[in-house]
C-alpha cells in the first residue's frame, strides 16, 4: 500500500472547519472564549473508519509537525479536568492519523508518549467522577492500547540495525513509559516477564534511572506476595507513576486487611489504628473506618483499635473504587502538569 | 540421492501411489539427504512437476523444490523459502481435505509443518523488517489450518481418522506459542485434546512432549499440583537416552516440587547438571533468605531464560518459613517474640527489614497456612498452636 502523507499544517483541516462552523458543530472549547457561534481554535474531530467513508485525502490529514503541535496544544492550553472528553476525542483523531499515515516507529513514539501520559493522568485525576463524566474502563482500555503501541515501537527501533543509539533524553522517556506500563499492569506475569527481558540499558542502568529500578522492586515484591514492600515503595514514586500505582492501592489494602484478619485473629486482642494507618497508607482514620465497615471488620468502641476476626471478613464485598490519595496530590501539586505530560520534565 | 529430477519425481509418484506417507514425508523433508542434490534446485519447477503429479500434490512438490532453490542461494533466501513452504503447507491442507477417510498422508503433513516452523525460526533469526514473532505467528496460522482439518475429521473409523495427527500439530503449535509468549492461545488446543476420545492412544513421544508443555502452562497459571502431575509423567516416561530432554523437564519440575515442599536429591541434580537448584534448596532448607537472594541475583539470567524466575521468587516465603521455624525450635516456646524473628532476619544478613515488615511476613505465612497461630500486636508476640505449629509444606 502506498504511503499517504498529510499536507494540512493546522490543527483542523479547512474542509472540516468550514463544515463544522456552517453546521454549528463546534465544541465548547472550540468557541472563542466560550461565546456562542464565535469560532475559536478548531481541532480535528475523531471519526471512525467505515466502509462508506472514503480514504481521507492528504489535505484532510495533518503533517507530523502539525500533529505534534496539536498534541502540545491540547495538553497545554486546556483545563483538562473539565475538557477530558474533548481532549480524549481530539487525541484519538491524532492516533487515527498516525495509523493511516503509517508513521515509522520513532515518529509514533513522539506522538504516542504524551497521549499515554494524558490517559494515565486522567485515569487518576478523574477516578472519583461519576460514570457519566468519566468511564475508567474505556480509559484503561485506551491506555493499555497506547502503551502496547509505544512499547512495540521501542522494540521495532531496537531491532533496526540502522537506527542510531537512543539519546539520553529518549532513554529517560522510555524508562518512564516502561515504568508506567509495569505499574499499570502490576501483578500480571506477562508484563513482569517483559520487565525481566528488557535490554540492559533500560534495566540495569540504575545510575541514570532509579525510577525503573524502584518500579521493578515494587512489581517483584507484589509477585512474591510481599505487599508491605509494595506499599512502602509506592509513595517514593514520582508524580504520575505514583498516581498510576494509586489505582491499585484499594485492592492491595483489601488483600492486606484480609491477611490481617487471619494473622491477628483473636477475640481478646486488638491492633492499634495508627499502625494500620501507617502500613496501609491511609490519610486518616476515616478512610480506614470506611473500609472496616465495608469488609465487616470491627473497631473497638473508642475507635482506636481494630479487632480482626477471620470468619467475619466479608469476601463478597467489592474492592473500593480508586480515590485521590494525599501523597499523590501533594506530588502533583508540585509540578506543572503540561510539562510533565509532554515529557519535558520528569521530577 | 535420486540423481535427476525425473528420478526424484517418479519416486514421489510411487510413494503417493503406494500410499506410503513415511517415504513421501522423507522426500519432502528439508532434513533428508536429497536436499544436497543440486539437480533439484529449480526456480520454476511447475511444468516439470505437472508431468508426473496431480494437484494438489504437484503444488506441494513444486513449492518444496522452490524452497530448496531459495535456500541454496548465497546468502540463503530464508524469507522466500518460508513463503514457499507456507504455500506447500496450504497445498497439504487441500490434499488432506481431498483424501476422505484416509490418513496415510499424516507423516507428510508432520514433515511439512515441522519444516515450516524451522524456516520461520530461521527468518526470525536472520531477517528483518517485521515485528519479532510475526513470522512464527503466521506459521502457526498455517499449522492451525492443518489442525482444523484433522480435528474436524470425526466420521472416519478410528484407524483412518486424521484426528490421530492432532497431538503432533498441537505440540508444534505449543512450541511456537511458548516461543512468542502467547500462552493464552494454548487453551483451546488443550481443550481439543482433552475432548478427544482416544487422547491416550497417541504415540508416547508425542504424549511426553504434550505433557511437558501442558505442565509448563499449568505452572504459569499457578496450578502447581497439575503441573507436577504432567511434568512427572513426562519425566518418568522420557527414555534415559534423551538426557537433555529430561534435563529440560527437570528445570520446571524441580522448582514446582520445591514450591510444594519437596527438595530435590543431590544425585539427581548432579546427574543432570542442575546444581543451581541444589544451592537454592540448601539456602531454603536452612532458611538463609540472604543467601537465597544472592543465588537468585547471580543466576538471574539463567532463571529468566528458562522462564522460572518468577516461580523461584515465589519460593521466598518458604525460606522465611524455614527460618522462623528455626527460631521456634531454639526458643522451645509457644509464645515467640517478633523481635526474635527480626533478629533472625538480621542474623542471616537481611539488614533492610523492619519490625513492621516482619509482622507482615509472619501475617502472610499465617494466612497461607504455613504457620498455625496468631499475632498479639500489643505484646509483639506470635502465639503458635500447640499442635503442629509449622505444618509440613508438602501434603
Amino acid at each position: 500500500m502506498a504511503q499517504v502523507r498529510g499536507s494540512c499544517e493546522s490543527f483542523c483541516p479547512d474542509g472540516e472547519a468550514k463544515m463544522r462552523i456552517r453546521e454549528k458543530l463546534l465544541h465548547y472549547f472550540e468557541l472563542n472564549n466560550g461565546q456562542k457561534n464565535k469560532p475559536g481554535v478548531l481541532v480535528k474531530e475523531f471519526t471512525r473508519s467505515a466502509a462508506d467513508v472514503k480514504m481521507p485525502l492528504p489535505k484532510e490529514m495533518r503533517t507530523e509537525a502539525a500533529l505534534t503541535k496539536t498534541v502540545e496544544y491540547l495538553l497545554k492550553e486546556q483545563p483538562y479536568n473539565v475538557a477530558y472528553d474533548f481532549i480524549f476525542d481530539r487525541l484519538r483523531a491524532v492516533r487515527r492519523e498516525i495509523v493511516i499515515q503509517m508513521y515509522h516507529a520513532s515518529q509514533k513514539i513522539c506522538l504516542l508518549e504524551p497521549i499515554v501520559m494524558f490517559l494515565a493522568y486522567s485515569r487518576y485525576r478523574l477516578c472519583e467522577e461519576p460514570i457519566d463524566k468519566f468511564d475508567p474502563k474505556i480509559c484503561n482500555q485506551h491506555l493499555q492500547e497506547c502503551l502496547t503501541g509505544v512499547l512495540c515501537c521501542y522494540e521495532e527501533l531496537e531491532d533496526m540495525e540502522s537506527s542510531r543509539e537512543p539519546t539520553i533524553r529518549e532513554l529517560e522517556r522510555r524508562c518512564f513509559i516502561e515504568s508506567l506500563y509495569q505499574l499499570f499492569n502490576l501483578g500480571s506475569p506477562e508484563s513482569f516477564t517483559r520487565a525481566l527481558t528488557l535490554p540492559d540499558y533500560v534495566r540495569r542502568d540504575a545510575t541514570r534511572d532509579a525510577t525503573f529500578k524502584l518500579c521493578f522492586g515494587i512489581c517483584l515484591a507484589f509477585q512474591q506476595g510481599n505487599l508491605y514492600r509494595v506499599l512502602m515503595g509506592v509513595p517514593q514514586l514520582p508524580h504520575i507513576l505514583s498516581a498510576v500505582a494509586a489505582a491499585k492501592l484499594q485492592a492491595i489494602r483489601r488483600s492486606l486487611l484480609q491477611i490481617f484478619t487471619h494473622a491477628y485473629n483473636n477475640k481478646q486482642l486488638t491492633v492499634p489504628v495508627p499502625y494500620l494507618l501507617r502500613l496501609l497508607l491511609f490519610d486518616g482514620p476515616i478512610g480506614l473506618q470506611d473500609q472496616c465497615r465495608h469488609y465487616n471488620i470491627s473497631l473497638t468502641a473508642d475507635r482506636n483499635a481494630v479487632q480482626f476476626n477471620k470468619t467475619d471478613f466479608n469476601h463478597n464485598a467489592e474492592v473500593f473504587t480508586p480515590q485521590h490519595e494525599r501523597f499523590v496530590e501533594s506530588k502533583l501539586k508540585r509540578i506543572y502538569i503540561p510539562e510533565v505530560l509532554l515529557l519535558k520534565k520528569f521530577n | 540421492m535420486f540423481g535427476t529430477v525425473n528420478n526424484y519425481l517418479s519416486s514421489v509418484l510411487h510413494a503417493a501411489q503406494d500410499l506410503d506417507g513415511e517415504s513421501l514425508g522423507t522426500y519432502l523433508s528439508l532434513r533428508d539427504v536429497h536436499v544436497q542434490n543440486h539437480n533439484l534446485y529449480i526456480a520454476q519447477p511447475e511444468k516439470l512437476v505437472d508431468r508426473f503429479l496431480k494437484p494438489p500434490l504437484d503444488e506441494v512438490v513444486s513449492a518444496h523444490l522452490k524452497v530448496l532453490y531459495h535456500l541454496a542461494q548465497e546468502p540463503p533466501g530464508y524469507m522466500e523459502a518460508y513463503t514457499q513452504q507456507a504455500a506447500a503447507c496450504g497445498a497439504v491442507v487441500r490434499l488432506l481435505q481431498q483424501l476422505k477417510d484416509e490418513n496415510w498422508c499424516l507423516p507428510l503433513m508432520y514433515r511439512v509443518c515441522l519444516d515450516l516452523r524451522y524456516l520461520a525460526q530461521a527468518c526470525e533469526k536472520h531477517c528483518q523488517g517485521f515485528t519479532p514473532g510475526h513470522v512464527l505467528e503466521k506459521a502457526a496460522d498455517c499449522i492451525m489450518a492443518c489442525f482444523r482439518v484433522c480435528a474436524a475429521d470425526g466420521r472416519a473409523s478410528e484407524e483412518d481418522t486424521k484426528r490421530l495427527g492432532m497431538m503432533n500439530l498441537v505440540n508444534q503449535l505449543f512450541k511456537i506459542y511458548f516461543r512468542i509468549n502467547k500462552l493464552h492461545l494454548c487453551k483451546p488446543l488443550i481443550r481439543a485434546i482433552d475432548n478427544c476420545v482416544f487422547k491416550d492412544s497417541f504415540p508416547l513421544p508425542e504424549q511426553i512432549t504434550y505433557k511437558y508443555f501442558v505442565g509448563r502452562r499449568a505452572m504459569f497459571d499457578s496450578n502447581y499440583q497439575a503441573a507436577v502431575q504432567y511434568l512427572s509423567y513426562a519425566f518418568s516416561n522420557c527414555p534415559d537416552r534423551f538426557a537433555s530432554n529430561k534435563r529440560l523437564i527437570l528445570i520446571y519440575l524441580v522448582p514446582v516440587k520445591m514450591l510444594l515442599g519437596y527438595l530435590p536429591s543431590k544425585s539427581l541434580l548432579q546427574r543432570y547438571d542442575l546444581l543451581l537448584f541444589l544451592d537454592l534448596a540448601m539456602a531454603m532448607k536452612v532458611g538463609n533468605v540472604k543467601r537465597f537472594d544472592e543465588i537468585v541475583r547471580d543466576q538471574e539470567l539463567v532463571l529468566i531464560r528458562s522462564g522460572i524466575y518468577l516461580l523461584v521468587e515465589k519460593l521466598k516465603f518458604l525460606v522465611y518459613r524455614n527460618l522462623f521455624k528455626k527460631v521456634f525450635v531454639i526458643r522451645k516456646s509457644h509464645q515467640l517474640d517478633l523481635g526474635d524473628f527480626l533478629s533472625a532476619l538480621h542474623f542471616v544478613g537481611l539488614n533492610d527489614v523492619s519490625l513492621d515488615e516482619t509482622h507482615c511476613i509472619v501475617a502472610n505465612l499465617i494466612f497461607d497456612g504455613k504457620i498455625k497461630g496468631y499475632i498479639s500486636h500489643a505484646h509483639n508476640k506470635l502465639v503458635v498452636s500447640k499442635q503442629n505449629p509449622f505444618p509440613s509444606v508438602s501434603l
